[in-house]
């Protein structure tokens, strides 16, 4: 992939996490707000796990897991990048950089589809 | 016959035969009002150091060769007078973020590889129309103010001296080259992005840019490379969708011979083609 499209696709991805955080905040943080539910209910763990097995959320936070993965690790990239570094560290760096997303990625997904797929009461 | 003042100019010296660091040398002179920066070192030269070394050329702020480190930042020395400055004692460096050769002058030599990396001519889809030529390209006034302040630069050097991220980056191709290269894809008669692509389209091209703006503040010309760097961006990511601009392959004037038959009481410009 060009490094146009690399660039374009870390800012594409900025709209995308500012609706989804929006939806994670509302959900999580703002409860009272928009659910009628206190911050301390809402964060009960079995309200969490029947929050989880709507197929909306699943596919809202894996959707957010993407894009903040996305958008972070090219920041951290393009810091690391700028240090002096040799050709061969160049490559470090940027398979460093794509293992550590694939493993955060496969975490978040664990978690997520775990929580989709958890009985109710744990 | 004019006031004078007295100025005490702290230049930095470097001899790399003789010196392992560089070190500062205090000058004093008397300077009149007028008096430019470039002036004072070769009134300086003529009359207590001999062996004072930098680059300058036209004393018009046109070659570009006398950029220094004057009083912390990047200028020209030609173009700046001592009074001016407000200050009794005047700082003169060499410019920051190169080597440097001997007292003030720089090794500008990845100034150049960068700006000769991004192919800084006119690319024509019609090879064989830029090698025998039968017209002329035309370019209208608005073509050529959508690109006419990037064609000012003289390359001197100092955005990349006053450039943050040329000071982290050495390998960031930098303002000068990145507004070349827009000067150059922007330009109504060049089909020749895809040819710079190997060249700009990289980690250390625009999208390093941290926006810091000191280039466009540095540039002794009026130059913003900063905006050329914006527009370049645009230009390349409307391009990787799909949506570059597109150009007319073949943009000639009609032969010249007739354009004399329509406006008789105007003389045309003589052509440069078909002669």
């Amino acid at each position: 992939m060009s490094e146009t499209r690399k660039w374009s696709l870390h800012i594409l991805v900025i709209p995308i996490i500012a609706v989804l955080l929006g939806m994670h905040l509302a959900l999580m943080h703002y409860a009272p707000v928009f659910y009628g539910m206190s911050v301390d209910k809402a964060r009960e763990y079995s309200t969490m796990i029947e929050r989880g097995k709507s197929v909306a959320q699943f596919v809202i936070y894996i959707l957010l897991l993407i894009a903040g993965l996305y958008h972070g690790l090219y920041g951290l990239r393009g810091i690391l990048r700028e240090l002096p570094l040799t050709p061969t560290m160049v490559k470090v760096v940027d398979l460093g950089i794509l293992l550590l997303g694939l493993a955060i990625f496969a975490l978040g997904t664990y978690v997520t589809w775990w929580t989709f797929n958890a009985p109710l009461g744990g | 016959m004019t006031d004078k003042k007295q100025i005490t100019f702290r230049i930095r010296r470097f001899d790399p035969d003789t010196d392992s660091i560089p070190h500062w040398d205090s000058y004093a002179l008397n300077v009149p009002e007028g008096m430019t920066v470039l002036e004072a070192l070769h009134q300086i030269k003529a009359e207590q150091e001999p062996s004072l070394a930098w680059r300058s050329s036209c004393r018009m702020g046109v070659c570009g060769s006398c950029g220094m480190y004057i009083n912390n930042l990047p200028m020209l020395a030609c173009q700046t007078q001592v009074l001016h400055l407000n200050t009794d004692i005047v700082t003169v460096a060499p410019l920051p973020n190169y080597e440097n050769i001997k007292d003030l002058v720089p090794n500008l030599e990845p100034l150049i590889e960068k700006h000769a990396a991004i192919k800084p001519f006119i690319i024509h889809t019609n090879s064989k129309e830029i090698d025998e030529p039968t017209g002329e390209f035309i370019q209208t006034p608005e073509e050529r103010e959508s690109i006419s302040q990037f064609t000012h630069c003289i390359k001197c050097g100092l955005c990349l001296a006053a450039c943050p991220t040329v000071a982290t980056d050495p390998f960031f191709l930098g303002p000068q080259a990145l507004a070349q290269a827009y000067r150059y894809t922007g330009d109504n008669r060049d089909n020749g992005l895809h040819d710079r692509l190997e060249a700009i389209d990289v980690f250390h091209g625009p999208y390093q840019c941290h926006m810091a703006g000191a280039c466009s503040q540095a540039c002794p010309k009026g130059v913003d490379p900063a905006f050329a760097i914006q527009l370049l961006k645009r230009t390349l990511v409307l391009d990787s969708i799909g949506f570059g601009k597109k150009k007319s392959k073949v943009a000639k004037v009609m032969p010249l011979a007739d354009v004399v038959k329509q406006i008789e009481e105007f003389a045309p410009p003589p052509r440069t083609v078909g002669n």
